[in-house]
């Protein structure tokens, strides 16, 4: 060979540069493919797909003629995917064209995409699109890869503030409920849950199985296949037992009486069924499907009037309370009812006078006088014959100072004074305490829940159910989860002769007494009114009643209360009497019981809705 | 010794395995183009161009091949002219695709003239260190080597094509050390480089990090590449400061000759005024890559994520791979430059490591053979065109897999033979058929 001049160790040198270089790379080849395989995989499944969680319609809820109370409509959301548009540039811009449809904030949308776009996961941007918006955003989305109009079920409750304190409302997610849920799977961030009322109580069967939809989607975040979709299963439907028309009734009498405050709770006798349940002042439940928080939803300065009256107002009972005094009385055996006792107007106690309604006095009257005429003096003077503490025996007997054991939260059990509570507290007992308590002043609270179940068990003659308003809950398959069950908490044993002198008393107070104005035709009514005296201002109304036709057992018991409604009879009587009406407007129209059809819907109150043809009462 | 003698004896005309390996590589690259431009707009277009290229490169390479090699040593004046004006013509009538100005625009398909020119100046340069072989020790022989790249690389900055320049640059210091240049003056032209290197790379540590800036002393030497005069300032300093230290080391009686402190100094002036004249002409692009090189956690959603992207797609192959046409990294657009510089995410991705491992065993075996040429070459002009040959794949294949697996800065240099290219793909086969056409030619009678 020829002589080149070539160093030939030089060659071996570059050849060594190659293989070394190969050696490497295989090096780093084992470590990224070999060992960080699996962990790389994962990052490109990661990378390649994205789940658009479809949210499961809310169970619906119905009153028990099956008229929807609360239900879900399709709304319209705009979605961002973290895709192509990633850069901060590109966001910024992004946030700017849609800060003006949107009439959002710029920066924080911007924020809310910057953090989808460094979490890789979608985020609802606006929700519940109006059809103005849509067009301008659908050109948008031409524009800017990435963004997306998806349909969705929203929460709607079509009679707005309708039995909004049963029902109670939903919302976002905040960061308590967060804590709690955040390993559940079935929420995310962006989920509602129930927040109060029954949305609350039943979130469980209300809330369905969110579905999703598995996309592959390239770089740009463009669809490029459906790798999997899992349907949403719905949530199960609640069939209350709340009846819409009665319910209908409460609502408009309260919102038309004086003060437009109180509560109105309508109870089935026979079960403790809830047949109306109204609170004034309500909210429209609607107003909080949207935005986050309770404060979010509400007009500036406003408070939500979330305080439920029917079970967390106590007022004292006034009149009404004379039901459980005549119970004592009758059953003391110290006081025959056809006793008299005369009613000059005012009652002398000794060191104190204490009057009664009617200042030119009632005269003689017997127990059926004065239960109807509502006389002080009567109960004053047989309060203290039969003694306090056979009152405040009946009056826990009645259950009164302690909880209708209702499953809703924060219910009050009011107040029950007499000579042991007296006692309990060490202090002292005085007459004028016993007259007090005799005519239900003094430091007796109750709420108009525990009124309802008062005239509910002298109703059905002494048994107490704990009040429910589920009828049945049916999953969307048709399956029935639940049924709702009478369950007796407690029953007053007194004498039939007793509770046939009540009732023969409560019947007197419509037809002749002070309660007058609750009288129906083809109905018999037995009511008490009540006027609390309110030292902080306009007395409040109450009325008690419950209703039976053609001598068959009663069906619904009713109590109202009227904050600052004055006199029982004026502004709550009627109330009481349109609820009834409305809640046997089956057993009260047609003569003969066996042909209920046709009139009932001329009779039919004013209701937001035609309800479906109901399958007969409960 | 890794060859043995008696395996150049054979009398093939034809290197079998060199040409084998280019037909598997070429065959693995274009699997894995076709997989890759799937969902692209303009994927036809793509893979027309890729079946256009493919006889068209083994044309060159037939060409190539059967020509005696000899004549470009003849012809050296030509393949030099026709190179210049080849880089000349395309910036008088090239179109601009992707800020740089650097292709012909012909009917069917573009040309890009700097991948020719890549193989021309190699052809140049083995015939000047040929001629020049008695003083290859001299440093007149070395500079005139660069003396004939300087032309190239001032047409090159111009489109401007800096990863032609990073690419030709040590392809020229290959050719040197393997015609038995000193290794001195090697050393000389490498400080050179690094230190025009090193300029910007600090500079963009100091953008990164503008804390520094409090530093007096950082921040003077930041603003030294602003104006004419702070630059001039700094050569003037390093010139006085290498004087100094001259002197003292008369003093010291240390018996250096100054001719080091000069050559140190002038190499720190020129690489400093080659790095200012890099920083300046460097695009934002550049500028933003080799930032995300340094700190990739500064834009991990901008460039930083490709790398990154591209890395996942490699990591998901595992060892058998995800499937031809199946992996989702590449076909659903993840990886930048998947067809072009990124091709090997999707070989990995698609392939796994048995297809890395393919892929770079052929290449070290291409790379040998092209070796194995240069070490059976007839004569010493053969042996230094294979070597820059070598030199070349070798650049290529160190760069590409290195930005790729985050070993070196992302510079937008594809891997020969299996990238998508057509240029590229032409001019490399030409090459190979060079190499091809020393070894055909490896005896003096054949």
């Amino acid at each position: 060979m020829i002589d080149r001049q070539i160093p030939q160790e030089r060659l071996e040198l570059l050849w060594v540069l190659a293989y070394g270089a190969a050696l490497i790379f295989i090096i780093r080849l084992v470590n990224l493919q070999v060992v960080g395989g699996a962990h790389y995989r994962e990052l490109a499944e990661k990378n390649r797909t994205q789940v658009i969680a479809q949210a499961a319609p809310r169970g619906r809820i119905f009153s028990s003629d099956e008229v929807a109370l609360a239900t879900s409509k399709p709304s319209f959301s705009l979605i961002y995917f973290p895709g192509q548009a990633k850069t901060n540039a590109e966001i910024d811009r992004m946030a700017k064209a849609l800060s003006r449809p949107l009439g959002a904030d710029y920066d924080d949308l911007r924020k809310s995409i910057y953090r989808a776009a460094s979490r890789e996961k979608p985020v609802r941007l606006a929700e519940n699109l109006p059809p103005k918006i849509m067009l301008s955003l659908s050109e948008l989305k031409a524009v800017y890869p990435g963004i997306d109009i998806i349909v969705e079920a929203r929460r709607y409750y079509p009679f707005g503030a309708y039995l909004s304190h049963l029902i109670g409302y939903i919302g976002k997610i905040d960061s308590r409920d967060w804590t709690a849920l955040s390993k559940d799977k079935n929420y995310s961030m962006d989920s509602r849950l129930g927040k109060a009322g029954l949305e609350k109580m039943y979130e469980g069967v209300l809330k369905g199985k969110d579905g999703g939809i598995y996309l592959e989607v390239d770089s740009r975040g463009k669809v490029n296949k459906v790798l999997e979709s899992r349907k949403w299963v719905p949530g199960a439907d609640i069939f209350l037992t709340v009846d819409s028309k009665a319910q209908a009734a409460a609502e408009q009498g309260l919102k038309k009486s004086i003060s437009g405050k109180g509560a109105v709770v309508a109870l089935d006798p026979r079960t403790g069924a809830i047949i109306a349940f109204a609170s004034a002042p309500d909210y429209d439940p609607n107003m909080f499907v949207l935005s986050g928080s309770e404060r979010e939803g509400l007009p500036a300065g406003k408070i939500l009037p979330e305080f439920n009256v029917a079970l967390q107002g106590t007022y004292p009972p006034g009149s009404v309370f004379k039901i459980i005094t005549s119970a004592a009385i009758l059953e003391s055996g110290r006081v025959r009812p056809e006793d008299k006792v005369f009613c000059p107007g005012y009652y002398d106690a000794g060191d104190r006078v204490f009057k009664c309604d009617e200042k030119r006095g009632h005269g003689n009257l017997d127990f059926i006088g004065g239960l109807a005429k509502s006389c002080n003096v009567y109960f004053y003077v047989n309060g203290q014959r039969s003694g306090a503490l056979t009152i405040e025996k009946y009056a826990r007997a009645f259950r009164l100072g302690q909880t209708s054991g209702i499953a809703l939260p924060d219910e009050k059990p009011g107040n029950v004074f007499g000579p042991s509570a007296r006692a309990a507290k060490k202090s002292y007992w005085f007459i004028g305490d016993t007259l007090n308590l005799a005519i239900g002043q003094g430091e007796t609270l109750i709420t108009p829940m525990q009124a309802a179940g008062v005239i509910s068990a002298v109703a059905n003659r002494g048994t107490f159910y704990r009040p429910y308003y589920v009828e049945r809950i049916v999953k969307s398959d048709g399956q029935l989860l639940y049924k709702g069950k009478p369950e007796k908490l407690s029953t007053v044993e007194m004498k039939d002769s007793t509770w046939e002198l009540m009732r023969e008393g409560l019947h007197s107070v419509v037809e002749e007494g002070t309660g007058q104005v609750a009288q129906i035709k083809g109905a018999e009514i037995y009511g008490k009114t009540g006027t609390a005296q309110n030292p902080h201002g306009k007395d409040h109304a109450w009325f008690v009643a419950y209703a039976t036709v053609n001598d068959q057992p009663s069906k619904i018991a009713v109590a109202v209360l009227v904050e600052n409604g004055g006199h029982g009879a004026a502004s709550a009587a009627p109330i009481a009497k349109a609820v009834i009406e409305a809640a046997l407007r089956y057993d009260l129209k047609p003569k003969t019981p066996t042909t209920p059809a046709q009139p009932e819907k001329a009779r039919a109150p004013s209701l937001p809705q035609a309800p479906v043809p109901a399958k007969g009462e409960l | 010794m890794i060859f043995t003698p008696q395996g150049g004896l054979k009398k093939n005309r034809m290197d079998w395995l060199l040409f084998l390996s280019v037909l598997i590589l070429l065959a693995i690259g274009t699997v894995s183009i076709i997989s890759s431009v799937a969902v692209l707009p303009n994927q036809a277009r793509i893979v027309r161009v890729q079946f256009m290229a493919i006889p068209m490169a083994l044309l060159a390479f037939s060409a190539a091949w059967s020509l005696n090699y000899q004549v470009y040593q003849d012809q050296w004046k030509y393949v030099y002219g026709l190179l210049l004006v080849m880089l000349a013509g395309v910036l008088l009538f090239g179109v601009v695709d992707k800020g740089s100005r650097s292709w012909y625009r012909l009917p069917f398909f573009s040309i890009q003239p700097s991948e020719f020119a890549r193989v021309g100046l190699i052809l140049v340069l083995a015939n000047f260190l040929d001629k020049r072989i008695g003083k290859i020790k001299e440093l007149q022989t070395v500079l005139g080597a660069f003396a004939l790249c300087v032309p190239v690389f001032f047409l090159l900055i111009k489109q401007p094509d800096f990863s032609g320049i990073l690419l030709t640059f040590p392809v020229a210091i290959i050719m040197l050390f393997a015609a038995g240049a000193s290794l001195f003056h090697l050393s000389i032209i490498l400080g050179y480089a690094f230190i025009s290197g090193l300029f910007p790379i600090l500079w963009s540590i100091i953008n990164l990090n503008p804390e520094l800036l409090d530093n007096t002393l950082v921040s003077y030497f930041f603003h030294l590449s602003d104006s004419g005069w702070s630059a001039f300032s700094f050569a003037a300093a390093v010139a006085v400061g290498a004087w100094m230290l001259w002197r003292l080391s008369v003093k010291l009686y240390t018996n250096v000759t100054g001719l080091y402190f000069a050559g140190a100094a002038l190499v720190l002036i020129l690489g400093f005024f080659s790095g200012v004249l890099v920083k300046h002409q460097m695009k934002e692009y550049q500028q933003k890559r080799l930032e995300v090189f340094l700190s990739p956690e500064t834009d991990p959603r901008g460039a930083g994520y490709n790398l990154m992207q591209a890395r996942i797609a490699i990591g998901s192959g595992g060892i058998l791979g995800r499937g031809i046409f199946s992996g989702t990294q590449s076909r659903l657009g993840f990886v930048p430059e998947r067809h072009t510089d990124f091709i090997l995410a999707v070989v990995g991705e698609e392939m796994g490591f048995w297809g890395m491992l393919l892929v770079t065993g052929f290449y070290v075996i291409l790379m040998g053979r092209i070796m194995q040429g240069a070490r059976l070459a007839r004569d010493r002009f053969g042996y230094l065109v294979n070597c820059g040959i070598f030199g070349m794949f070798l650049v290529y294949f160190c760069i590409n897999f290195g930005m790729l697996l985050g070993l070196a800065p992302v510079a937008g240099v594809p891997l020969p033979l299996v990238s998508y290219g057509g240029s590229n793909l032409v001019a490399m086969m030409a090459a190979v058929g060079i190499a091809e056409s020393v070894y055909a030619r490896r005896y003096a009678l054949v």
